[in-house]
């Protein structure tokens, strides 16, 4: 079989639609997963009783095992619990009604909020333990302190880390084609299946992933830009 | 007026203060003197419970507080009524000079935006700060940044300022501008507790100096007569190895 050049954009064309997909289940994964991760990396810096090492658990599993298999444990296991919850409290209930992507959406969360309790951590323990006691000196409290003082900081110190967790999710988010969700990449194999031209279908999604990623990386260096000006002594 | 009874702090096995009592009156500015080590920071960072007193008690204004089992309200309203200058600043780095000074009128004390700004303004030129107002930390010198620290201390409109060698982290040339902002606030009757080693000028502008060795109160008194007719042994020693030339080459 030989290469067909035309393929490959009318292929580019067709798997345009499906970029809101990717981009929902990338951008839901990555958000949800900022907000677990800060609740992780605030459970274990501060050490809080009995949430700590399930934290610390939840972390090490996470990040020991393969982002497909927690889909998988996702797809399969969180339908049998809805259903034994709803049937033991009489509610009519059942998980057939749950659309796929929702599974797909709470298993990329949980992947990515271990990932990125790491990032959160690494970021609020970059920031200086004087900043926090200024924050007490002035009389803040605790959460006071971290959203108005640590926060802010740690953010600008992680946006490189996080910025790099959120392309990894952006390219994990081709596992979705295990719950049957038609992302970019399962939209490939779609538009190839017709004429088999897998190949031009398939560099096609890689050139869309590359466009993609470059743009999360300009826009994560214009956000640099303008929230490291203090660091730099660029502004004034 | 503030209190200290009988303040106690280890760090594990180690008893960094030995049980020191303190009285400061309103307006009083008070230097405390004594070689490093000798626990001067951990004592200041009691009293506004950065660092938690193992036990004794503090009081300032009407608030009492026994410190073995405070409340986290007693810990809050304890650092509502006390201010720090830090030795390395510690400004907001990523907010402006003016923003340093506002923070904590905004966020603590609930002022709305443009009061704040506006005393921040006023204090920032109190302080010859008037043209930096937007400049971040990282944009300043160590002096300017101390006197930022300053402001942002006496916005607060606390009961006490507690200065932690606010001068040993600058440049020779910077000092004089610092101890000049504190001079002159200490003139305007705020109550100002000291801690350092420029000998010259805890002489000069304090009521009282107290001399602390090894984490006790070893003496105190006026500052003609400490300096002059140090009681104790130590404080004798401590003072010679202080004089002004040895000040300026650390
Ligand atoms: N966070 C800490 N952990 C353990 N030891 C400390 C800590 N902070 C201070 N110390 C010890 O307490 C003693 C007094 O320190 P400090 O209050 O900083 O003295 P000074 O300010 O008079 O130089 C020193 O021996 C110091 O090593
Ligand atoms: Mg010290």
């Amino acid at each position: 079989m030989k290469l067909d050049p035309a393929f490959i954009w009318t292929a580019f064309i067709e798997l345009l639609s499906a970029i809101p997909t990717t981009l929902e289940i990338a951008g839901v994964s990555v958000l949800c997963g900022i907000l677990i991760g800060t609740a992780v990396a605030l459970v274990r810096i501060y050490r809080v009783p009995v949430l700590h090492p399930i934290a610390s658990a939840y972390v090490t599993f996470i990040r020991g095992t393969p982002m497909l298999t927690h889909l998988l444990l996702i797809l399969f296991g969180l339908p049998m619990l809805i259903d034994a919850v709803a049937e033991s409290l009489g509610i009519p209930f059942r998980s057939v009604s749950i659309p796929m992507i929702g599974f797909v959406y709470i298993s990329f969360s949980i992947t990515e909020g271990a990932y990125m309790s790491e990032v959160v951590r690494s970021g609020m323990l970059a920031v200086n333990r004087g900043q926090i006691e200024a924050a007490y000196a002035v009389g803040m409290t605790t959460p006071q302190a971290l959203r108005r003082i640590v926060f802010p900081q740690a953010f600008a110190a992680a946006l490189p880390n996080l910025s790099n967790s959120a392309i990894g999710m952006l390219h994990a988010t081709t596992l979705a084609f295990a719950a049957s969700v038609v992302d970019i990449n399962a939209k490939a194999q779609i538009v190839a299946a017709t004429n088999w031209k897998f190949f031009e279908a398939y560099l096609a999604a890689a050139l869309l992933f590359w466009g993609l990623t470059f743009l999360i990386e300009r826009l994560t260096a214009l956000l640099e830009k303008r929230i490291n000006s203090y660091n730099r002594g660029g502004v004034a | 007026m503030i209190r200290l009874t009988q303040i106690r702090k280890s760090f594990g096995r180690n008893e960094v203060l030995k049980g020191i009592d303190l009285t400061v009156r309103k307006g009083e500015v008070v230097a405390i003197l004594g070689p490093s080590g000798s626990g001067k920071t951990t004592l200041l960072r009691c009293i506004n419970y950065l660092e938690r007193p193992s036990d004794g008690e503090i009081e300032i204004g009407e608030l009492r507080v026994k410190c073995k089992h405070p409340s986290k309200q007693e810990i809050h309203r304890l650092r509502g009524k006390s201010a720090m200058v830090f030795q390395q600043y510690n400004l907001f780095k990523h907010k402006t000079a003016a923003e340093n000074v506002m923070e904590g009128l905004v966020v603590v004390q609930k002022v709305p935006k443009e009061e704040a700004r506006k005393r921040s303004v006023e204090l920032l030129e109190k302080v010859g700060l008037g043209a930096k107002l937007d400049a971040y930390p990282s944009q300043l010198s160590g002096g300017q940044q101390q006197r930022v620290g300053i402001a942002r201390a006496l916005a607060l409109n606390p009961e006490v300022i507690l200065f932690d060698e606010p001068t040993s982290a600058l440049d020779p040339e910077l000092v004089g501008e610092v101890l000049a902002v504190i001079r002159k606030i200490a003139k305007e009757g705020i109550t100002m507790i000291i801690v350092t080693h420029e000998m010259n000028f805890a002489q000069e502008v304090a009521n009282r100096v107290v001399f602390m060795d090894q984490g006790a109160v070893v003496e105190e008194g006026a500052p003609n007569e400490l300096f002059r007719s140090p009681k104790e042994e130590r404080t004798r020693q401590f003072l010679q190895r202080m004089t002004p030339e040895a000040v300026y080459s650390i």
